[in-house]
């Protein structure tokens, strides 16, 4: 699974620390989702899609292997 | 900021015991050496582990989030995995080398320790790809 996270967060002139408190989870995490090392739950999906108010699949790329 | 202030208060009591251990125990042997280096290397990892925390508190951030929970969960999994072998492991060699029974039961704590350090790391640096666990 991809994701566009840094992108929106680029465009949003958001920080990993601002992202991560918006949602409520440590900055470390925000880094491990943009390297697309950590697959988030399905409400901190729906979180990150509502801070760039965009839907779920525009953020998340599935990719089937 | 309870498990915090708790990891703290027990890595500076496993501090103060092998400490009094240390400077009771006279003349060490090799294998003493190894077991203060482990047991320094735990208590390092305690004490790392509870900054880590500290200092997501002073940013604001949650000290425990998913992705926090799923590698301690996967850890614990892990951890327990390994030390059912080291236990086996242990049994099978007491039979075939004298080691006195507090030095056998010291060595099975110390390596379930390990293992949880270990494990831990593994998962917190590897990432977490879900679907491939």
């Amino acid at each position: 699974m991809k994701n566009r996270i840094k992108e929106f967060r680029a465009r949003f002139n958001l920080t990993q620390d601002e992202l991560a408190q918006k949602v409520g989870v440590r900055r470390e995490t925000i880094v491990f989702l943009e390297k697309n090392k950590y697959n988030p739950s399905l409400l901190l999906a729906y979180k990150l899609a509502r801070v760039f108010s965009v839907p779920i699949e525009e953020l998340f790329l599935f990719e089937e292997n | 900021m309870k498990k915090t202030i708790l990891a703290f208060f027990v890595a500076g009591m496993v501090l103060l015991t092998t400490g009094f251990w240390f400077l009771s125990s006279g003349e060490k042997s090799p294998s003493e050496w190894v077991q203060f280096g482990v047991i320094g290397l735990i208590i390092a990892f305690g004490v790392f582990f509870a900054f880590r925390r500290l200092s997501s508190a002073r940013r604001g951030e949650p000290q425990e989030d998913e992705r926090s929970k799923n590698v301690m969960l996967k850890t614990a999994a892990l951890s327990y995995y390994i030390s059912l072998y080291w236990w086996v492991f242990l049994l099978f060699i007491k039979d075939r080398i004298a080691y006195d029974t507090e030095v056998l039961i010291g060595s099975g704590i110390l390596g379930m320790a390990v293992a949880f350090a270990i494990s831990w790391l593994y998962f917190q640096f590897r990432g977490g790809h879900e679907e491939s666990n």
